[in-house]
């Protein structure tokens, strides 16, 4: 590119590039320099090298933090993709009022993770909740969230699943759709059973719908904050936090930025190697897209 | 053969109850219990019938007027953060899309991979950065913030919109002597109205519901009505589940009629934003 | 006044008319007064200032100054979190701020407004008649940095109409009664409730501290010893342990906060709890509880072992409030603290259910009257200490202690084990 078309481009991308560099880049730098020193209100930053990190890494509850991290991230992230699998074939099979019924699935799209706590909190109360009742009146066992740990991670799971299913679905749904007709009725002349159909055409098709669904899931669903926050505030005894959480304890309440800068700059590293393959798909096509 | 279809439909009935279930059932009982008198609202079993009462919403009005500013701030942040982040995408999906260089594309890439790094990160340094230009607790931050979070995936979806309109309308306008920000407001803009509003939708939505940073970076005049809402959930007494009800519904009803109104654009967004980066 | 009328009508109006809609929305920013102090505090103070059996007390107090208080509320530990939060950046929006006593480090003093000046210059009415102990807890270094405004002592509650419905004639005095009686008191009631027998918060140290405390041990004492009788914390842990065995402590015992305590005690859903004193008048608030007039409190018992050999140290908390160093407007926050620490309002906050910090309070005949607790509490302050000492880590050590206690008692650790764990893993936090 020469420095006239440079000149005419610039300021158009400039705005955007702006806002990443002053909001995003020059902080996420300024963290990682943050993780090498201790510091608190009043208290000037020394220079400390690896100590926060192998403060962070040696503490039980990070680890644990990280360990509940993944699992969320692994069973609902999964589970949303089987669902949401579901339902994109059962769209796709023809229903009536298609276009009410997408509606209704997006729904809960709009609802910010304050409001979907506060109605699951409510509908899952061990004592007086709607669904509790309902539970124990047809002698089923409860979700005991608020004793249990393993029970609170699984009613986190279900709140992200609530609240993410239909970014999952839509993706799946469109990629659903985009696959050609014609290919169906050519398998069933040839006699393919439905199922043979599935897995012949549907599923190769649906491949790459499903690899960005399913890593641009991982990826958010590592962030994971508010519904832990809201729901458990990471207890009991800490068994349920999250990394974001444990981030938020070290930084806000607990003071100490250095290893709350350290366990921010594991997060970015973690998600960026979640997000490796994808990135490196994505540079081969923008790449190709250039020439 | 009959019965086999007769299975099938009756499978589908069952999976769509199971889906619509799913998928309403606890914004129905929020915005129905917002509307029950207190006693009722743990009523076993749960009554779907009963004589509605804003006693809730006027106990909010009365106790909670903070919630009301915090919808107001709400609507300002994300109006803001909206106009924000559509202006800066639009061009530069524009440039993204009718210029083909290493430095776009490097500039694309770069966008894709800060798109991976976690909000809370950036909440340590910007903390005191904010406070330093004095900028905080106002509605400016989260402006800025919202709209820098979104402005990647913006510009990828403005540019795949983009692309979808002929080269030689801006050809043409080229000729006519118009130059480039002439042809983006008068000609590409129009045209690309679909993509403006899928990114419209998604910096509305997320800007409208957004906890972390405006439980961080706000206190008292900037804090919005998601920061409210989870105040109340900490400080209920018990019998005040209505309250946080009507908060609830109030903060709900707004952003789900927009997405209900624009779910065409948030499809086509999602769709786009995924498959092209 | 009118135009204070006018606008409620206002609102009540456009509530009738419609809900939403920009006007609306504008409506609480357009009667601003001339003035603003935003406080940062528990939801209580805010409710014994301004909604209490008493009422508005500071009416006067903004009229005078043509200010409006915009209060900004959190439970304790967010709380601390937000305040030195807000008093470390270059300048904050908020004036006022209440501290607990435990936290001024002289670091985190120095984040605050040195009141010495301040007091001589505009002085507070009779500031002698404030208890003396409270006002040391405020003095950093010689430095006056807090006004104290509430103490919490903490006693034991129960709801008389459940101990006299299992047929308990009277409230325990050996901690093994409470533990008996607790337990009795785990039933469905006659109105249908299921009764635990008590509710404690599990994110506040008070409680494990209490039962330590009633066995003669403790957490950390004015001078850091760390668990000095470990003994008796385990004595204290396994009794938390086994009543939440027998379902006497709720199920949802890790997730409980202070104001469910409030709430199970006031719906008949809890016997017993351990609140301050000064709660008294909330649990018995008819518009509000169940039990009106039912609800009473006693000290906390020791254990049978040492009765009558020493006394029961309860645990006391004490609140303060503070000028920000980085906030604006500072007389205008001092003219709030001079207002709030007058006779007049310490009574007034005292009748509305709050711990008053003047010992002239006590001896006011109408609260004496009002107030059957006044004599009990007087006596279990005369023997009340801090849960713990301020230091740099502690609020890393508190939630590390609670950890600890948390797993005890749900049974996920051996309570020795729990208890040696505390002592490992705080000892490197406390001062050298």
């Amino acid at each position: 590119m020469n420095l006239r078309k440079a000149a005419e481009v610039l300021p158009f991308i400039a705005p955007v590039q702006a806002l990443v560099l002053g909001v995003i880049v020059i902080p996420s730098a300024f963290v990682v320099w943050m993780s090498f020193h201790v510091s608190s209100f009043g208290q000037a930053p020394q220079f400390v090298g690896w100590a926060n990190y192998l403060k962070i890494l040696t503490d039980p509850a990070f680890l644990r933090s990280l360990g509940n991290t993944f699992l969320i991230v692994l069973t609902a992230v999964h589970v949303e993709l089987l669902v949401g699998l579901g339902m994109a074939l059962l769209f796709a099979s023809g229903l009536p009022w298609r276009r009410y019924l997408l509606v209704a699935v997006l729904a809960p799209y709009a609802v910010s993770e304050v409001t979907a706590v506060a109605m699951w909190r409510f509908l899952f109360d061990p004592d007086l909740g709607p669904v509790t009742m309902v539970l124990q009146s047809l002698n089923l066992p409860i979700l005991d969230w608020s004793f249990e740990p393993s029970h609170a991670l699984i009613m986190v799971g279900l709140l992200t699943v609530w609240l993410h299913l239909p970014f999952t679905f839509v993706i799946l749904y469109a990629a659903r759709l985009a696959i050609p007709k014609d290919l169906y009725e050519a398998a069933f002349i040839d006699g393919a059973t439905r199922l043979q159909a599935f897995a012949k055409i549907t599923l190769p098709l649906l491949g790459p719908a499903i690899v960005i669904a399913l890593l641009f899931r991982y990826i958010f669903a590592f962030r994971l904050f508010s519904e832990v926050w809201l729901l458990t505030g990471g207890g009991p005894a800490r068994s349920t936090e999250v990394v974001a959480v444990y981030l938020y304890e070290e930084a806000f309440r607990f003071n100490a930025f250095g290893t709350a800068a350290a366990t921010a700059w594991i997060m970015v590293l973690i998600s960026m190697l979640l997000a490796a393959g994808y990135v490196l798909i994505l540079r081969r096509e923008t790449a190709a897209d250039a020439y | 053969m009959r019965t086999d279809r007769l299975y099938i439909g009756l499978g589908k009935t069952l999976a769509v109850g199971l889906v619509l279930i799913w998928s309403l059932l606890p914004i129905v009982f929020i915005v129905l219990s917002s509307l029950k008198p207190g006693v009722e609202i743990f009523a076993v079993p749960p009554k779907f019938f009963f004589t509605p009462t804003l006693e809730h919403y006027v106990n909010l009005w009365e106790k909670w007027g903070t919630f009301f500013q915090g919808l107001f701030n709400s609507l300002v942040v994300t109006v803001g953060a909206t106009l924000l982040a559509v202006s800066a995408s639009a061009a530069a999906g524009y440039v993204c899309s009718r210029y083909r260089s290493r430095f776009l594309t490097g500039s694309i890439f770069f966008l894709i991979v800060v798109r991976l790094i976690p909000p809370i990160v950036v909440t340590l340094p910007l903390f005191p950065a904010v406070n330093w230009l004095r900028l905080n607790d106002t509605h400016i931050v989260l402006i800025v913030l919202y709209a820098t979070f979104f402005v990647s995936l913006g510009t990828i979806l403005m540019r795949t919109f983009i692309d979808q309109i002929p080269r030689e309308l801006d050809e043409a306008a080229q000729i006519d002597g118009a130059g480039r920000l002439t042809i983006l407001r008068l000609v590409i803009l129009p045209l690309a109205a679909p993509g403006i509003l899928a990114v419209a939708v998604f910096v509305v939505v997320y800007a409208w519901n957004e906890f972390l940073f405006a439980f961080i970076f706000t206190a008292t005049r900037a804090k919005t009505a998601p920061f409210v809402i989870s105040e109340m959930i900490g400080s209920i007494d018990g019998v005040d589940w209505g309250v946080l009800f009507a908060a609830s519904t109030a903060q709900l009803a707004p952003v789900l009629l927009f997405v209900v109104f624009m779910h065409r654009y948030l499809v086509a967004g999602l769709t786009a934003g995924a498959t092209k980066g | 006044m009118s135009r204070i009328d006018d606008f409620r009508f206002t609102r009540r109006a456009l509530l009738g008319t419609a809900l939403g809609g920009a006007a609306m929305l504008a409506a609480p920013r357009a009667f601003a007064a001339g003035k603003t102090l935003n406080v940062l505090s528990h939801k209580v103070h805010q409710t014994v200032l301004t909604a209490g059996k008493s009422g508005d007390l500071l009416e006067g107090w903004r009229k005078a100054n043509d200010a409006e208080i915009v209060w900004s509320t959190f439970d304790s530990n967010p709380l601390q979190d937000r305040l030195f939060r807000e008093a470390s950046l270059g300048e904050t929006e908020f004036n006022v701020g209440f501290l607990i006593d435990n936290r001024p480090t002289a670091q985190i003093a120095s984040l605050f407004e040195p009141l010495d000046d301040y007091l001589a210059k505009a002085p507070i009415e009779d500031f002698k008649d404030i208890a003396p102990g409270l006002v040391q807890a405020m003095t950093i270094q010689g430095k006056l940095i807090g006004i104290p405004v509430r103490h919490a002592t903490q006693g034991l509650f129960y709801n008389e109409a459940l101990l006299e419905e299992q047929g308990i004639k009277a409230p325990p005095t050996t901690l093994e009664e409470l533990v008996e009686q607790a337990k009795k008191l785990t039933f469905k009631s006659a109105a249908g409730t299921p009764v635990v027998g008590m509710v404690l918060a599990s994110d506040l140290a008070v409680f494990p501290v209490m039962f330590a405390r009633a066995f003669g041990g403790d957490y950390i004492t004015k001078d850091f010893k760390l668990v000095p009788e470990p003994e008796a914390m385990e004595k204290g842990l396994s009794v938390m342990k086994d009543m939440f065995d027998a379902g006497a402590l709720p199920r949802s015992y890790a997730t409980t906060s202070n104001d469910d305590q409030v709430t199970w005690l006031q719906q008949g859903r809890a016997a017993f709890t351990v609140l301050p004193f000064a709660r008294n008048a909330q649990l018995n608030n008819p518009q509000q509880s169940k039990f009106p007039g039912r609800i009473k409190a006693v000290e906390f018992p020791i254990s049978s072992a040492l009765k009558g050999k020493m006394p029961m140290s309860a645990v006391v908390e004490s609140w303060a409030m503070t000028i920000l160093k980085n906030s604006r407007n500072k007389d205008l926050s001092w003219s709030f603290l001079r207002e709030v620490s007058t006779k007049r309002a310490t009574l007034g906050m005292a009748n509305s259910g709050n711990g008053p910090v003047r010992v002239s309070t006590y001896a006011d005949p109408d609260f004496a009257a009002a107030n059957p607790l006044a004599a009990v509490e007087a006596k279990v302050l005369a023997h009340a200490r801090g849960a713990f000492p301020p230091f740099p880590e502690a609020a890393r050590a508190q939630s590390i202690f609670l950890e600890e206690v948390q797993l005890a008692v749900l049974g996920r650790k051996p309570v020795k084990q729990a208890v040696a764990d505390i002592r490992a893993r705080v000892q490197p936090l406390l001062p050298a």
